[in-house]
């Protein structure tokens, strides 16, 4: 019972660090196919508001597995080393040059390096994700091919969400050609997943659907994510004539993506990656007690500060006024904010 | 080069850079939030010009210390698996307290910190403010309390092997944290006080920028002034726990081989092999002195009581250890200096004293560094101490990949390290005078469009 409530906690982090983070490394890979150095720099801020608290969904992610199931961290990371690595190389830089170009508004090599970066990261999750289909004892042999179909497949779901917050967040053409773009990767990334569930069966870790149950759930939750799907597709269309239909790319995109998530995730409860039962993993009694007390009792506290962060920072784009140097009237209005 | 060897230097130069950031962070968050509420209550513009200037290198930092500190918790795992799964129980929840009443504090208000200028009001500015540095002190109390259960084990049952909690309360109050976290706490803030004052004292000498440098210089010098000498005590009463418990520590900063020397050694290169010091240079009688013996009798352990398999390496023990203590010394010295200067009305124009201060930027933060690894090396052979052994808490991975990270790790932080110091020096070099709220166009466009 408390292994698998602590587990909740754990999938919670997965579903917010994807979702939230997802965005982040989403624009910026997005920018790397802008032109404009000045929206390319106006992407960057967007995220700098942000990156650090939607990382932390990360940091949670993996120490409520240490935490709550200390051999499935002490395997399942060894066994994804290399991957890990270059994530961390990723998310390092990714960091590093938000608060760099912040701080510094002249640089574009820190604007560039945010992009890759982004793009590095999100590459090196869907990859490691992939590896979680070559069994553990396979010590960094993966099936690769298996691996790279995902890294492709995080990568565009993140560069749709990605685009999505810029139609949220901007107007005028910068939102135009998101709102374009970020169908075209939609489209891509659909099809790529399509592909990546049929590819599944031929891996270590194929789907589980022996029961009804679970090919009801798997269903039901597919059936949400494709309503996610098209209601995006059709925002994405009209996101640049409607007030109201720029903001639901991004809610219906994360709605997707968590229903996406949870469908596999029902055929494949309680194994994680190949042959490996997380059940079997859960640390003690008195560590499951205090965890569920001690951390559990937190997480609506940190949904808030997340909120929060969030909700100060609502409207359009501005540029930061934190910089001095540059008053309202040297502020280059992007694209004029709507009123 | 065994497996083990390159898994420890990657998570020394990774620990290591991590560290150096929440030294200059931890404190600067603490002068932020003094600085924004000294404004806030007197609206003096020199306080927001202050909050301004330091906000730029603390955002840097911050974000530099905040991505680098994810890479020690994800090698708790990836390098260091058996090590994770063991101590997973006990370390995996006070790491995961840290998360949630910390990180994510911090996270959710570092955005209003460093872009909120003009989006909030000035109370919500101070808030936020307040809080960041609140997540920082808590992150410090939750990884101290996480590293000194891992040098004194306490409120733990052994299962095969594994351990698991039995009091939660032992474990988090465990015998070394009681001394430890004040001393880490106070560490952090003299690192922030040297660093401020040595970018302030260069203003002085240059006459650029004197309120603002005297402000800052002041609070710096003072916050010195009060906790270096309460520095040497905590730092005693550390010493005094891990005597008792950690006896092999103690041999190895001490730099002898054989026991009863009463003298304290100042040099020393040890040859861990051949049980000797291969050069060695003593000063009679202080060590019976600094453990309170003016008679010059009591003599030191060394190094040779404990078994060779259980021996830590001396070198980096010794080092690490006369590294941070002699920082130690200069920066109580300067402290002092700066407290005559001030009672005779000259810390403002002793430009010989400044330019002391500015080479001695650095010196907190290298005691911390020290410090660290006095602590770490010397736990050796021990990841948990007396109880789990670092060569069997390392994951069994393929060494192409560790040499792999290696590289990638040192090279990048090399790079990140490079360019922040040039971006430090280049705020400094711009000055505060951008900042200054009375003649930056911010604040000018900020009247305009109050009316």
């Amino acid at each position: 019972m408390m292994p698998t409530l602590w587990f909740c906690v754990v999938l919670l982090s997965f579903l917010m660090y994807v979702v939230l983070d997802g965005y982040d490394l989403g624009v910026g890979m997005a920018s790397l196919v802008e032109r404009r150095p000045d929206r390319r720099r106006a992407m960057l801020e967007e995220v700098a508001v942000a990156w650090d608290g939607n990382e932390t969904w990360l940091i949670l992610l993996g120490v409520s597995l240490w935490a709550g199931f200390p051999t499935a961290f002490g395997t399942l990371l060894p066994h994804l080393y290399v991957p890990l690595v270059v994530m961390l190389f990723g998310l390092i830089v990714r960091g590093v040059s938000v608060e760099m170009a912040s701080q510094v508004p002249e640089s574009s090599g820190w604007v560039s390096a945010f992009g890759w970066a982004s793009l590095v990261a999100a590459g090196a999750q869907g990859f490691a994700l992939g590896a979680l289909a070559s069994p553990v004892e396979a010590r960094g042999g993966y099936a690769a091919w298996f691996a790279v179909l995902c890294a492709v497949l995080l990568a565009l779901a993140y560069t749709a969400a990605g685009y999505a917050h810029v139609v949220r967040k901007f107007t005028g053409e910068l939102q135009a050609a998101a709102a374009a773009r970020g169908r075209t990767s939609l489209i891509a990334g659909v099809l790529l997943f399509v592909v990546v569930v049929s590819a599944m069966q031929a891996t270590a870790a194929p789907l589980n659907l022996t029961t009804s149950a679970r090919v009801g759930a798997f269903t039901g939750f597919l059936l949400f994510a494709a309503a996610g799907v098209v209601t995006a597709l059709v925002a994405f269309g009209t996101a640049t004539r409607s007030a109201a239909a720029e903001k639901l790319p991004a809610t219906a995109l994360a709605v997707a993506v968590v229903a996406g998530v949870l469908a596999l995730l029902a055929g494949r409860y309680p194994m994680v990656g190949a042959g490996f039962d997380l059940a079997s993993a859960a640390g003690p009694h008195a560590t499951m007690t205090f965890l569920l007390v001690g951390v559990g009792l937190n997480i609506p506290l940190v949904l808030g500060y997340n909120l929060f962060a969030h909700h100060v920072f609502r409207e359009k784009a501005v540029r930061h006024g934190h910089l001095p140097d540059e008053g309202p009237s040297t502020r280059p209005s992007l694209e004029g904010r709507r009123r | 080069m065994s497996l083990l060897d390159l898994s420890r230097w990657q998570f020394a130069i990774t620990v290591m850079f991590h560290m150096t950031f929440p030294a200059i962070t931890v404190g600067l968050s603490i002068l932020l939030s003094v600085v924004y509420g000294m404004y806030w209550r007197t609206k003096k513009p020199v306080f927001l010009q202050a909050f301004r200037f330091w906000r730029r290198i603390f955002a840097v930092g911050f974000a530099i210390g905040v991505v680098a500190g994810a890479v020690i918790t994800f090698e708790m795992g990836m390098n260091w698996g058996q090590y994770g799964a063991r101590t997973g129980a006990i370390i995996g929840p006070i790491i995961g307290m840290e998360v949630v009443t910390a990180f994510f504090v911090e996270a959710g208000f570092i955005g209003v910190l460093l872009y909120g200028d003009g989006r909030v009001k000035e109370r919500t500015m101070f808030i936020a403010t307040v809080m960041v540095s609140l997540g920082t002190l808590l992150s410090s109390t939750w990884i101290i309390a996480a590293n000194s259960w891992m040098q004194t084990p306490a409120g733990y049952h052994l299962v095969h092997g594994y351990f698991e909690p039995v009091d939660w309360w032992q474990v988090i109050f465990n015998p070394s944290f009681i001394w430890r976290w004040p001393h880490m706490v106070v560490a952090v803030l003299i690192s922030a006080s040297f660093f401020v004052a040595g970018i302030s004292a260069w203003y002085l000498c240059k006459g650029r920028a004197l309120a603002f440098a005297r402000r800052s210089l002041s609070i710096a010098l003072g916050i010195a002034a009060v906790l270096m000498p309460l520095q040497l005590f905590l730092g005693d009463s550390v010493s005094g726990a891990v005597l008792g418990s950690q006896l092999s520590k103690l041999e190895a900063l001490e730099g002898n081989w054989e026991s009863g020397s009463t003298s304290f050694v100042l040099f020393a290169i040890p040859d861990q092999q051949a049980a000797t010091n291969i050069a060695q240079l003593d000063v009679p009688c202080l060590g019976s002195f600094i453990a309170k013996d003016l008679t010059c009798r009591t003599g030191m352990p060394g190094l040779s009581m404990t078994d060779a398999a259980d021996r830590p390496d001396m070198a980096a023990t010794f080092w690490g250890f006369r590294i941070m203590f002699l920082a130690a010394v200069l920066m109580f010295a300067l402290a002092f200096t700066a407290t005559v200067l001030r009672f005779r009305n000259r810390l403002w124009t002793a430009h010989g004293f400044h330019r002391v201060l500015l080479w001695t930027t650095p010196a907190g933060i290298l005691a911390i560094l020290g410090g660290w690894v006095t602590a770490e090396a010397g736990r050796q052979p021990w990841v948990v101490f007396g109880l789990l052994r670092t060569d069997d808490a390392v994951s069994d991975l393929a060494p192409g990949a560790v040499l792999f990270s290696v590289a990638g790790f040192t090279a990048l932080y090399l790079v990140m390290l490079a360019a922040y110091v040039t971006y430090v020096v280049r705020v400094v070099r711009v000055g505060p005078e951008r900042d200054d709220p009375l003649t930056s166009a911010v604040h000018v466009a900020e009247v305009e469009a109050v009316r």
